[in-house]
């Protein structure tokens, strides 16, 4: 049974089995689990699906989440891009405002999919959406994406964190991001290893972020991060794909980033005991919110 | 390596806002209910540590109720389960305590759960991006992964709740 552990494997494999990081993926989801290819690809399926109802969901709803503190930019931002107004080019712009609509749903408690977590949910939806949006990606691409996506995270997850709680925003947002800016690499025909190499500078450009949301809550500053994420995504995707290389192999990034969390204080660690948490503006919500139902 | 398959990195499909301190709670009371059988007429839950502090805003405890009348991560009644329970006459109280004694884990809950003469107490903790664990069962110490797509009420069959013994603890 093929085990992959580190990005350099993983390119190996693809090199050795010349088939694509997602490719692999399916290979290898269909051996542990003993099902067949085209059932893992319908479950994958449904969740692209969950993941385009909570944006077609989320750009049209103004309303804030019960806490009060999110709400109603993904339509402010939404209504500004198809105005023409953006400074970022379509691809960017787009991409934040289905993440925003996404992250907003989550936090109003509507349904997402967790990519890899539901505080990092709107980076992948994001940036999936816009690739279709703008140059017609097919949603059957799109749910390959998803797997390369996924053995990019798994290979994060198990040599380093995925959670704010466990390693600072660095491991939640940073790697959703990390994995956007391979997949999109790979959807636009770049190889296995440039895909690795994005994923790696996408890393890099996020390392050492706290995990401070205010008063605990996935809402600030976690949904506008993500909808930074997605443009960090495709900037570190367009330098991989211009043949620019991350000096530092990737599985270098991935450690470095597992050291910087383990070096993370607990007060920026998802605790809402440091940082934006402890700001004036976020100790007066926290107090807010606590004494109102309590 | 903890994280085995794609869908442990893409999914689960979930209400928000958080796959720690709302999907995993809801497996917690999804396991819950397959052990009774059906949802429990009365409960105890005793949230400790990371859940006392942000139950709230997290909705861990509409989680957990909703897991506790049969729903899975994505139903979107979750959002309304307080009203739901009441609706079908569940008694529920909570409790916050700073650390649990049988589990070291920030996520955690004791959850008491009455239906008839049954009556079970289990310990449950999420252990993050929607992966849980039941580690206590009554008085024995278990290990039971929960992962949102599993067949829990499986899960469950070989644990049967005892009857009576336990109305005091209510």
């Amino acid at each position: 049974m093929m085990e992959i552990q580190t990005m350099k494997e993983l390119n190996e494999a693809c090199q050795r089995e010349e088939k694509s990081i997602g490719e692999i993926m399916l290979m290898m989801e269909a051996e542990k689990s003993g099902r067949d290819q085209q059932a893992i690809i319908s479950m994958m399926e449904e969740r692209l699906i969950k993941m385009k109802e909570a944006v077609d969901n989320g750009i049209k709803d103004a309303t804030t989440a019960p806490s009060g503190i999110s709400g109603g930019d993904a339509v402010k931002m939404n209504d500004y891009v198809q105005q023409g107004k953006s400074l970022s080019g379509s691809y960017i712009s787009n991409a934040m405002s289905f993440s925003l609509a996404t992250s907003e749903s989550n936090a109003r408690m509507g349904v997402i999919v967790a990519t890899p977590t539901a505080g990092a949910a709107g980076i992948l939806p994001g940036v999936l959406f816009s690739l279709h949006k703008n140059d017609g990606t097919p949603y059957k691409d799109l749910v390959m994406g998803l797997f390369t996506a996924s053995m990019l995270g798994l290979v994060i997850a198990n040599r380093s964190f995925i959670s704010g709680a466990a390693g600072g925003c660095q491991a939640e947002v940073g790697s959703a991001t990390a994995m956007a800016a391979g997949t999109i690499v790979e959807l636009k025909g770049g190889t296995p290893l440039q895909a690795v190499n994005a994923t790696a500078i996408a890393m890099k450009s996020l390392l050492g972020l706290v995990c401070d949301p205010v008063a605990g809550l996935v809402e600030v500053p976690c949904i506008k991060r993500n909808v930074i994420g997605t443009s960090i995504a495709f900037s570190a995707a367009d330098m991989s794909l211009a043949g620019i290389e991350s000096r530092i192999p990737c599985d270098e990034v991935i450690e470095a980033m597992y050291k910087v969390g383990n070096d993370m204080p607990r007060t920026l660690r998802e605790t809402a005991l440091g940082g934006l948490a402890m700001t004036e503006t976020g100790k007066r919500v926290k107090e807010r919110l606590f004494c109102r139902k309590s | 390596m903890e994280f085995q398959s794609c869908f442990d990195i893409i999914g689960p499909i979930m209400v928000g806002p958080s796959s720690s301190h709302t999907a995993g709670v809801v497996s917690i009371g999804k396991f819950i209910h397959e052990l009774l059988g059906d949802y429990p007429k009365e409960v105890k839950i005793v949230f400790y540590d990371s859940f006392a502090e942000t139950y709230q805003g997290h909705g861990t405890d509409k989680a957990l109720l909703g897991g506790l009348l049969g729903m899975d991560t994505d139903d979107s009644r979750i959002k309304n389960s307080l009203e739901w329970a009441k609706e079908n006459g569940m008694q529920y109280e909570i409790e916050f305590e700073s650390c649990c004694e049988y589990f070291d884990h920030p996520n955690t809950t004791i959850v008491t759960a009455k239906r008839g003469d049954c009556v079970v107490k289990v310990g449950g903790a999420s252990l993050g991006g929607g992966l849980s664990k039941i580690f206590m069962i009554d008085d024995d110490m278990v290990a039971i992964r929960l992962s949102a797509g599993d067949d829990f009420s499986a899960l469950a069959s070989s644990y049967h709740p005892r009857k009576k013994v336990m109305d005091k603890a209510i």
